[in-house]
Formats: C-alpha cells, structure tokens, sequence
C-alpha cells in the first residue's frame, strides 16, 4: 500500500516525476534514467577488469559522440557474477537506441560484452533481448537541474567563456 | 521513348504510390472501406487489383490516373489473416495511431478524440488513394473502384475526401510543396533522365521497401509470411487542417513591412514561397531558383552551422537535417521517408486575414519500412522537441503542436530574435498506419482463406 505524500516546506521542492514516453525508464524534465542488472558469463568479469583502463579512457570520446549521456556508471557485483549499469541521459531512449548503438556500438561492446548471452550490438535481436532481460526502472529519482541537458551545458560552457573573453578585454 | 528499366528494385510489383510523385496538376479522392465480411473483402480485392498501378507503369499514358490501396491492422484481420501473421507486424501498426499519440505529441485540439470518423476508429479497414490529372479520368478511375464492391453488401464505403492542387503547385499557406525526397537506391534508372542532386545522396532501398537490405544492412523479416512482406511497406496517414488566417495575422503581427513578413515566412519554413531554400537565397525569394528542379534541392547546411540563414528551428532544417547533425549521435539517413502529401479545400484568397471557416490544408502519406524510427522519430525528436538543437521544448514553427505559448527562434547577428506566442498553425484532422504491399501480395491476400471457404 502506497502511503500519502504528508505537504510542508519540503515537498513543495518536489519534481514532477513521469515515464518515458516510449521505453522504459522514470523521467523527470528532460533527463530519463535506465538501469541494467544482468548475470556475467563465466569469465567475463575478469575480461572487463583487464580491459577496464582502456573502456574508461574512452568513455569520454565515445559518450561525448552521442552527446546525450549525463552520467554512466558500469559496477561489477556479488563477486563478480553480476553487472549494474546505470545511465543518466537526456530526452527519449528507444528513438535513439538505433543511432546510439550505431555511433558508440564498439565501446558499448566492451562494457555489456560480458552479459550472459549477449551477442554484441551488431545483433540487434540480442540486443533486444539484453534490454528486456536486464532493465530496471529505479524507485528513488533525482535530478539537478532537470530542464538543462547535457548539449544546453556545453553551450553555456561556451557562453559563459565568450561573456568572460568580453569582460577580460572590456578592463 | 523510353528505354527498358534496368534497376534493383522489382518495380512491376511496388505500387507507384511507393516511389512516383503525383501528376501536376491533380485532383484525386481518399475513399476508407469497412468489411464486415472477409470472403466479401476477398472478393473485393480481386476487383480492385487489375486496376492498382505498379511503379513501372506510372506513366502510361493511356491510363486515367493510378489507385493506391493500403491496410490498417484492423483491415488486415477483417480479411482473416491468420493470428500469427497479424501478431508478426510491429508493434506501433498493430496498435494504430492514435494509441500512440502520447509518443507523437497528438495532445490537446490534435488529440485523437478530436479527429474525424473514422480515423482512430476501428472501422477504418481499407484506404484508397485515387490520383488522377483531370475530373474525367477522376470519374473513371473512382467508377472502376466503386464497382468493386457496389453489390456487396458487407463492404461499405465510410470516408470519402476529394483533393486538389491549388494554383501554382501552392499549399494553402502559399509554399510550393513536394519539392524534396530521398531518393530511392535502384528506384530510377539513368534512362529515366532523372539525376538526383549531388548533396541528396542514395538511401537505401530496404528503408522504404521491405525485401531489400536497408541503411543498416538488414533486410525485413517480419511481418510474415514472406509472400505478404516482399515489396511492400508501411504509410504513416496524416490530415491535417491548416490556419491560413492564424499564419497570416501571426506574421503580420511580427514584421514591420510586406518584405519582413515573407522572410519571416521563409524563416520558418526554411524556404521561400517559390520553394528556393533560404541557405541558397538568405536574402529574397529568388523564384527562378525556387522552379529549378536540378537547384532547389542541392544545398546542405554546412556554410550554416549558426543558423544564421536558416534557422535551426526551421520546417525543412529540423524534418530533414541533411548535414546539419554530422557531429551528432543521430544518423540521418535511418530517419527518412517518402513524402506523397496532397492538398484539399480551397485558397483562402491573398490577403484576407480572417478565417472563413474553410476547411483546407493537406494531407501527408509518409512512407517508409520502419514507422517507429522513421515518421515517429521525426515527430517525436524534431518536430515536437527541441533538444536535438539546444532549443529546450521549442517545435517545430509550422508543424509543431504550439498551444499559443509557442517559440520560435532565428539566429541574428550581434543577437537572435526569439519569437513568441505562436499557436497552432495546423491542427490534426486524423491518421492512421496503413500496411502497403506489393501487387503479388495483394494477389496472395485475396486468396486467402481460398480452401476453407
Ligand atoms: C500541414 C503540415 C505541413 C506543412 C504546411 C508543410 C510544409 C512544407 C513545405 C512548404 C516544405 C518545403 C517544400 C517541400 O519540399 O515540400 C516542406 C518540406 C518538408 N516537409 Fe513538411 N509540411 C507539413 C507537415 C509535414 C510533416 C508532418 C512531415 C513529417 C513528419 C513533413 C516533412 C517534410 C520534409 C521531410 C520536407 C523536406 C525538407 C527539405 O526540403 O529538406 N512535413 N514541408
């Protein structure tokens, strides 16, 4: 049973929760969540930690290619039998699937690569599979800033330096 | 006279709906079917086939005009195709349109209870699409349909909806329309004399028709069974009213000269009313432009990466990026259609600033193997949404479903220019997914049930 919301000062901060149009995962404003909990084949753990410093140099050329990723994080668990991966990223997740797997589908390999089962992105079939065996939807969500996604932060970054580069040359 | 055809794709069996642009001028009718009864529906669909048209005959010219027919996912079940068969379409065609309005943004006056019978109903089974070049060949062309099922008594006609160019090749708000396309890997062969621009490269084919390998290397496996899928494909339907008055006074409301207003007009639709497109011509109509077919398709947005000629947020930049993306996650070319739109109603006469009440605007056949990544990602991630553009919830100026609180921006030097409180300019009378298939299907779905009726 669901208890009520009891209203104060507090709960009046509250941010309006949703749920991806079409896909799984909640939303809140323009950044949608989505976790991946899955068995390891045998093996697999080990494969991941070895090759782990050269997938995490290239996170940020491969998340920066789809430009949509906030945050990513990939954590071996229970001994290394299971993997959560948890994604924090702006707008819609299924439309993108297709273009995200396309852009950044060799490095996703080497993260998910090790998931019981799972054949590699190029099959998109087992990627299917992979999503609806292994996605969960959070049950606690929060967000900072829910309206600014991660491209609106690039362009501020950008904003703001030209704004500085004008105060510096205007002293 | 023309040469043989020599291309990749099975052309006598695609229908012309698929890959050939209407006549100029036209008139033609949508007409929906309901069937009550599958060996009457059968029965139907064998009358109607010898007069469909495949993309090789297109141009015969001793035919009247050409018949499309497509099928909802409730037409399909109403012929008695088998379970396994209906459960094997994707998911969004066997759900219908107006069950997917949340992802398409169908709130408000576009919402699904607002649409005209039968759209959204389960009633509508079979839609029709007659184009001809004049009123007598109309005539023909709609008695041939008529007589396919005028003595049964469970096929019944529920919509029937006249079309017609308006003068000039103008859409109401007074755009030339129809002037982009992809074009089609195979579609047309080098005889045909047709070069596509250099900057409006190939796609291929298996994205428009099943049976071929698409912009991913795959080729369609489902629905099933193969005889039903081979050249065949899916049409996202849309009718849409257009407010010519709205967009008249919007834009009047907003510029302080009769030229302010046609740049204002072509900002927002990222062409000129002669349809020369504003990277190519920033600042006049160039009409000469606009009418040649071999330049009014060849640009790209690479010289425009501000915006500052065309907007980011404009119709054409948004629904058909070209290069725009290149440094995005997006591939453009898994996000293509065929667009066969028509117009109806008439002109709201120039200048008249208040609604008459008409009903005008066009309706859109937008074709393509893949719905959900091709209509309804365009809908849903470029013109409804403005994240891909750093625009937060901006739409689409023209197509958008803005509620009067609408934004519009256009990049300017030293500062850009946000508009706002734009309304809805065009409002959606109705859609539906309809199944396409090739002529050789059509012959295998009026025999079905051929043994166990
Ligand atoms: C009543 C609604 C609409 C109006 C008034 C409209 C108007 C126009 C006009 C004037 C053009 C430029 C000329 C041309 O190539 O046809 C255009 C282009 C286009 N429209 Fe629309 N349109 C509407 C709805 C849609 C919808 C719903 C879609 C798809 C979801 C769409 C997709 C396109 C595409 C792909 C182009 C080609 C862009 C290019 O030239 O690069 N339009 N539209």
């Amino acid at each position: 049973m669901t208890t009520k919301v009891i209203e104060n000062e507090r709960t009046a901060m509250s941010q309006h929760i949703t749920r991806q149009p079409d896909g799984p995962g909640k939303r809140i404003g323009k950044k949608g969540e989505i976790s991946f909990l899955g068995k390891l084949a045998p093996g697999a753990a080990k494969v991941f930690r070895e090759r782990l410093p050269q997938i995490q140099a290239e996170a940020g050329s491969w998340e920066d290619g789809v430009g949509t990723v906030v945050d990513f994080r990939a954590t071996l668990i229970d001994n290394d039998t299971r993997m959560l991966v948890t994604i924090v990223y702006d707008g819609d997740f299924k439309p993108y699937l297709e273009d995200v797997l396309s852009k950044a589908g060799p490095w996703l390999d080497q993260v998910f690569g090790g998931f019981e089962g799972f054949k590699g992105v190029k099959d998109r079939k087992s990627v299917e599979e992979l999503v609806a065996n292994t996605h969960f939807e959070c049950d606690l969500f929060y967000i900072a800033n829910p309206d600014v996604t991660a491209r609106d932060v690039a362009k501020m970054q950008r904003l703001s330096k030209a704004v500085g580069d004008l105060l510096d040359a205007a002293n | 006279m023309l040469k043989p055809y020599t291309p990749a794709l099975d052309m006598s069996d695609i229908q012309a709906t698929v890959l050939r642009p209407r006549p100029s001028p036209y008139v033609g009718e949508y007409v929906v079917l309901r069937i009550d009864d599958a060996a009457q529906g059968r029965e139907m669909l064998r009358r109607i086939i010898p007069h469909v048209a495949p993309a090789d005959e297109w141009w015969v010219p001793s035919l009247p005009g050409w018949l499309g027919i497509a099928f909802t996912y409730q037409g399909l079940k109403a012929l008695g195709l088998p379970q396994a068969s209906l459960d094997s379409f994707p998911v969004e065609f066997r759900q219908g349109m107006a069950a997917r309005a949340a992802i398409l943004h169908d709130f408000g006056g576009n919402a699904p209870s607002n649409w005209e019978y039968p759209f959204g109903n389960s009633d509508m089974h079979v839609a029709l699409a007659v184009y001809s070049d004049n009123e007598q060949h109309l005539g023909e062309i709609l008695a041939r349909a008529g007589q396919s099922h005028h003595d049964l008594a469970h096929v019944s006609v529920v919509y029937r909806m006249r079309f017609n160019e308006l003068p000039g090749g103008r859409n109401p708000f007074g755009f030339r329309d129809g002037l982009h396309n992809p074009h089609v890997e195979g579609s047309v062969a080098e005889e045909d004399g047709f070069v596509p621009a250099a900057s409006n490269a190939s796609i291929k084919a298996g994205e428009f028709v099943m049976g071929y390998p698409d912009e991913l290397g795959q080729t369609a496996l489902a629905p099933i069974p193969g005889e039903l899928r081979h050249n065949g494909t899916f049409v996202a339907f849309r009718k849409f009213h257009m407010d010519v008055a709205a967009f008249r006074k919007y834009l009047r409301a907003h510029a302080s000269s009769p030229e302010e207003e046609e740049l204002l007009a072509a900002k927002m639709v990222g062409r000129w009313r002669s349809g020369a497109p504003l990277v190519l011509a920033p600042d006049h109509d160039d009409p000469a432009l606009g009418g040649d077919a071999t330049r009014n398709n060849d640009f790209s947005y690479a010289d425009d990466m501000k915006g500052l000629k065309c907007p980011f947020s404009a119709h054409t930049r948004r629904i058909n990026p070209r290069d725009a993306l290149k440094d995005d996650v997006v591939n453009v070319n898994l996000h293509k259609f065929l667009r066969r739109g028509t117009n109806y109603g008439s002109a709201l006469p120039e200048g008249v600033l208040e609604d008459d009440g008409a009903e005008r605007g066009g309706v859109f056949l937008l074709i393509g193997a893949h719905l959900q990544r091709q209509f309804e990602f365009v809908q849903s991630q470029w013109a409804t949404d403005g994240n891909f553009i750093s625009h937060g919830a901006e739409q689409d100026p023209l197509v958008g479903n803005n509620d009067g609180e609408g934004v519009f921006t256009i990049p300017k030097i030293p500062v850009r220019r946000r508009l706002h409180g734009l309304p809805c300019f065009v409002s959606v009378r109705g859609g539906e997914y309809c199944f396409m298939p090739g002529l050789r299907a059509l012959q295998w779905l009026a025999r079905l049930g051929d043994n166990a009726d």
